[in-house]
C-alpha cells in the first residue's frame, strides 16, 4: 500500500518536470521542423542579420537578395532585420553562439569586434574575380585588423555635405559658403531668431570629428583620448562660439526635431551638414523642399568630411562558411552592389559600380561623391567607442554654455582615459 | 536531547521535497542560479566575446568603482532621483486616496481615471511624454500660454532629470493610491466619530487619526517606492536612447550597469559588480527606512 502511494508520487512529480522540460523544447522542435520544411529539396539556409532602412531600401535588399538566390537556386538567405540596439543584439548573440552567418557591421566597431576573434578572415575566400582592387581603398582598410587580413567587405557609404535651403538663400541674399568663415557669415544673416537658424549642429564626435582635427590636433593617440589638445578646442571652439555668441546655430532639440534632416527639412534651420541618408527622407517627407548640396567649407583653405561605412562580415562559427561567402561575394561584387545602389539610398564602395551609375555628376550626390577623395573614415581604434561616449557628455555641457569648452574636454578626456586603463 | 530523524519522519520530508521539486528546480534554474552567478562574476574579469575567459581578480572591480566618475555621477542622480521621487509619490498617492475615500460624487469614475497612467505600458508612456516634452511640444505651450518660460526639457542636462521625475510621480502614485484606499477602508469609524466629539475638523482628523493608522502601510509604499526607483531604468534609457545624456543627467546606476555589460565589451564582470553594489544599498535604505519609520510591521 505504501508502495503504492510512493509510486504515485514518482509518477506525478516526474509527469510534472517531463511536461516542463517538455515544454522548454517543444520550441527547438518546432523551429528544428520548419527549418527542413523550409529546405524541401537540401537548401542551405544562410542567415543575414542588419538594421533596417526605411521600406524602399528594404524593398530593395529583398530585391537583391532575390537575385541573389535566383542565382544560386542550393542557397536560401533568411533576411533577419534588427531595429534597436544593434550592436548589442550582435554581440550578445555571437557569445551565446546563436550569432547570424553574415551581418553588417559598421567601421565605427569594426577594430573592437576584429580584436575578440569572432569574425572570419576573408582573404582566402577572394579570387581575381572579385577584384578587391576596385573598392575605394580607405573603406576597405577600415575592415582590416592589425593582422592586415580583410575582416569585411564594404557594402556602401556615404560622407557628409553641407544641404543648404535654397529660398532662404535667395531672401538673405547669401551665396553658398566656401569657407567656414563665410558659412559663420551666411548663418549670422539666416538666422531669424529661434524660428529659423542658419546652422543646425549635431554636437557629436561623429560629425565633429574631421573640425577637430583640422588645426592639426588629435582627437585620439596611442588609443587613448588626446582631444584636450588646445589645437582641437581651438577648432571647435566656433561652433560653440557659433551657438552662444552668433546665436546662429543649434541643435536640432532645441528647435523640436528629432535629427538634422528633419530640422532642415521642417525649415528650421537654413543650413546641416548631413549624409547622403537626408536625401531620400527629405524627397519622402519633404516633397517640396527646394534645396542643395555642396562640399563642406574649407577650414584653414583644406577640404575635410567624414565618411561612414558598413561591411558584411562573417561570423567565424557560422557552419555554412561557403555559402556564407558566396552571399557577401554577391553583396559587394560588382553585380549585388549596382543592384542595391542603384536608387542612390546608398553610395556604392567600387569604383567602378560609382562610375557606372554616374552619382558624381548627379547634382544632389555629386558634393558627396566628390568628398570620397578627402574624407576620414569614421574609426579609429578599439576604444573609440569609450571616447565618443565622453566627449559627447561633455562637449554638449560646453555647448549650452554651462562651462568653458577647454575645461569641459580636459575632463572627458580625463574621464574617458581613466575609463580606457581600467578595462 | 538531540533526536535522529526517524524513518518515517525521513520519507514524509523525502515525499515534501519531491513535491516540491519542479518548483525547486525553477527557483535554482532561474533565481539562486544567477544571483550565484552574478556574484562570482563580480570577483572575476570577464571576456565573454570570442575565447570566454574568467579571470580572478578579487576585490579589483569594487575598488575600480570609487574611482569611476561616471559611476559616481550615476550614483548621485538616482538618489537625487529617489529623494524626490519617493516622498512625492507617497503623499500624491496619500492624498489621492483620501480624497477619493471621502464619498464625493463620481469617485468610482475618478478611480479608473486615476489608476489609467500605471495600466500603461512605460515605454509607451516615456514615448508620450517626450513628445510632450518636446521643444515645441504640449508642455511648452501650455507654459507658454499662461506666461511661464518654457523649457528644453530633453536637451538640457538641468531639466533632462526633473523630466523624468515629473513623468514617473505622475505614472506611479496611483498604484500607491489603490494600495492606500484598501486600507482606508480598514480605518474603524469608531476612531473618526471619537475624533469628532473632542472637536477635530477635517484636516485634523486626517493628520491624526487616517495617517497614524495608516503606518504600516506607507512603510510598505515607502519600501516598494524605494526599490522602484532605485532601479529606475527604462524611463532615462528611452529618453537619452540609451547614452545617459544630455552630459550624463540622465544615467542611472542601472542604466550604467547596463551599458557595461552590453555596451562596452569585457566589462561585464565590472557591471555585475556594480548591481552587487547596488542591492546592497537598496537593502541599508529599506533598513534606514524600518529604523527610521520604528515600525515592526510585516512589510
Amino acid at each position: 500500500m505504501k508502495r503504492k502511494k510512493w509510486l504515485t508520487m514518482v509518477g506525478i512529480t516526474s509527469v510534472l518536470m517531463g511536461s516542463m522540460l517538455a515544454g522548454c523544447g517543444g520550441g527547438d522542435e518546432k523551429t528544428a521542423g520548419e527549418d527542413t520544411s523550409g529546405g524541401k529539396d537540401e537548401k542551405i539556409e544562410v542567415t543575414l542579420a542588419g538594421w533596417g532602412g526605411n521600406p524602399s531600401e528594404q524593398k530593395l535588399l529583398q530585391q537583391t537578395l532575390d537575385e541573389f538566390e535566383a542565382k544560386h537556386p542550393d542557397i536560401k538567405v533568411k533576411l533577419e532585420v534588427i531595429s534597436e540596439q544593434y550592436m548589442d543584439v550582435i554581440k550578445t548573440r555571437l557569445i551565446g553562439g546563436e550569432g547570424p552567418d553574415v551581418f553588417y557591421l559598421d567601421a565605427f566597431e569594426a577594430p573592437a569586434l576584429i580584436e575578440t576573434g569572432v569574425l572570419e578572415p576573408l582573404d582566402k575566400y577572394v579570387t581575381d574575380d572579385f577584384d578587391i582592387n576596385d573598392f575605394e581603398k580607405p573603406l576597405l582598410d577600415a575592415f582590416k585588423g592589425k593582422d592586415g587580413k580583410i575582416y569585411g567587405f564594404p557594402k556602401d557609404y556615404s560622407t557628409l555635405a553641407l544641404f543648404y535651403n535654397k529660398k532662404m538663400f535667395q531672401e538673405a541674399g547669401v551665396d553658398v559658403p566656401k569657407t567656414w568663415d563665410e558659412l559663420r557669415e551666411a548663418a549670422k544673416k539666416l538666422t531669424k531668431g529661434t524660428k529659423v537658424y542658419g546652422l543646425g549642429v549635431a554636437p557629436e564626435l561623429a560629425r565633429l570629428y574631421y573640425i577637430a582635427e583640422s588645426k592639426g590636433g588629435k582627437v585620439v593617440t596611442d588609443n587613448k583620448a588626446s582631444f584636450a589638445d588646445p589645437k582641437v578646442v581651438e577648432a571647435l571652439q566656433p561652433i560653440v562660439d557659433m551657438h552662444l555668441k552668433d546665436k546662429s546655430a543649434a541643435q536640432p532639440s532645441e528647435a523640436g526635431a528629432g535629427w538634422g534632416g528633419e530640422m532642415f527639412g521642417q525649415g528650421k534651420a537654413a543650413m546641416v551638414i548631413e549624409g547622403n541618408w537626408a536625401i531620400p527622407f527629405l524627397q519622402d517627407t519633404f516633397p517640396n523642399l527646394e534645396y542643395g548640396t555642396a562640399e563642406i567649407p574649407t577650414i584653414n583653405g583644406k577640404k575635410a568630411t567624414m565618411a561612414y561605412t558598413v561591411a558584411y562580415v562573417m561570423n567565424k562559427d557560422s557552419k555554412k562558411k561557403k555559402a556564407a561567402w558566396e552571399l557577401i561575394s554577391y553583396l559587394t561584387g560588382k553585380e549585388g552592389m549596382k543592384t542595391w545602389t542603384s536608387k542612390g539610398y546608398a553610395l556604392p564602395t567600387r569604383k567602378s559600380v560609382a562610375a557606372e551609375l554616374g552619382y558624381d555628376k548627379d547634382p544632389l550626390r555629386g558634393p558627396l561623391v566628390a568628398g570620397a577623395s578627402y574624407a576620414t573614415v569614421w574609426q579609429n581604434g578599439t576604444n573609440l567607442p569609450i571616447i565618443m561616449n565622453n566627449f559627447n557628455n561633455q562637449f554638449v555641457s560646453a555647448f549650452l554654455g554651462e562651462r568653458p569648452l577647454d575645461e569641459a574636454l580636459k575632463e572627458a578626456q580625463e574621464t574617458a582615459n581613466k575609463e580606457i586603463e581600467s578595462k | 536531547m538531540k533526536r535522529a530523524f526517524s524513518k518515517k519522519e525521513w520519507r514524509e520530508a523525502g515525499a515534501g521535497y519531491l513535491l516540491l521539486s519542479p518548483t525547486l528546480f525553477v527557483l535554482l534554474l532561474f533565481i539562486i542560479g544567477p544571483i550565484v552567478f552574478a556574484i562570482f562574476l563580480a570577483f572575476h574579469k570577464v571576456q565573454l566575446l570570442g575565447t570566454t575567459t574568467f579571470q580572478f581578480v578579487g576585490i579589483d572591480n569594487f575598488q575600480r568603482m570609487l574611482e569611476d566618475t561616471r559611476a559616481k555621477i550615476a550614483l548621485w542622480n538616482t538618489v537625487k532621483y529617489v529623494i524626490i521621487v519617493v516622498p512625492c509619490q507617497t503623499m500624491l498617492a496619500l492624498v489621492l486616496a483620501a480624497t477619493l475615500n471621502a464619498g464625493l460624487k463620481g469617485q468610482k469614475f475618478f478611480r479608473i481615471v486615476y489608476f489609467l497612467p500605471t495600466l500603461t505600458s512605460s515605454t509607451v508612456l516615456t514615448l508620450i511624454f517626450m513628445w510632450m516634452y518636446n521643444q515645441n511640444g504640449l508642455i511648452n505651450h501650455f507654459l507658454k500660454a499662461i506666461g511661464l518660460p518654457t523649457y528644453n526639457w530633453l536637451g538640457d542636462p538641468d531639466i533632462a532629470l526633473n523630466a523624468i521625475m515629473v513623468m514617473n510621480i505622475w505614472s506611479t502614485a496611483p498604484f500607491f493610491m489603490v494600495i492606500y484606499l484598501a486600507a482606508l477602508q480598514e480605518v474603524p469609524d469608531s476612531l473618526y466619530e471619537a475624533a469628532e466629539l473632542d472637536g477635530a475638523n477635517a484636516l485634523q482628523k486626517f493628520w491624526y487619526v487616517t495617517v497614524p493608522y495608516l503606518r504600516p502601510v506607507t512603510s510598505f509604499v515607502v519600501i516598494m517606492g524605494l526599490i522602484g526607483t532605485f532601479q529606475l531604468f527604462d524611463q532615462s534609457y528611452i529618453f537619452s536612447s540609451g547614452s545617459g545624456g544630455p552630459n550624463n543627467s540622465t544615467l542611472t546606476v542601472v542604466l550604467l550597469i547596463y551599458q557595461y555589460a552590453f555596451k562596452t565589451l569585457g566589462t561585464m564582470g565590472y557591471a555585475a559588480a556594480l548591481a552587487f553594489a547596488l542591492a546592497i544599498i537598496i537593502l541599508v535604505a529599506t533598513l534606514l527606512q524600518r529604523k527610521f519609520s520604528k515600525e515592526e510591521s510585516l512589510y
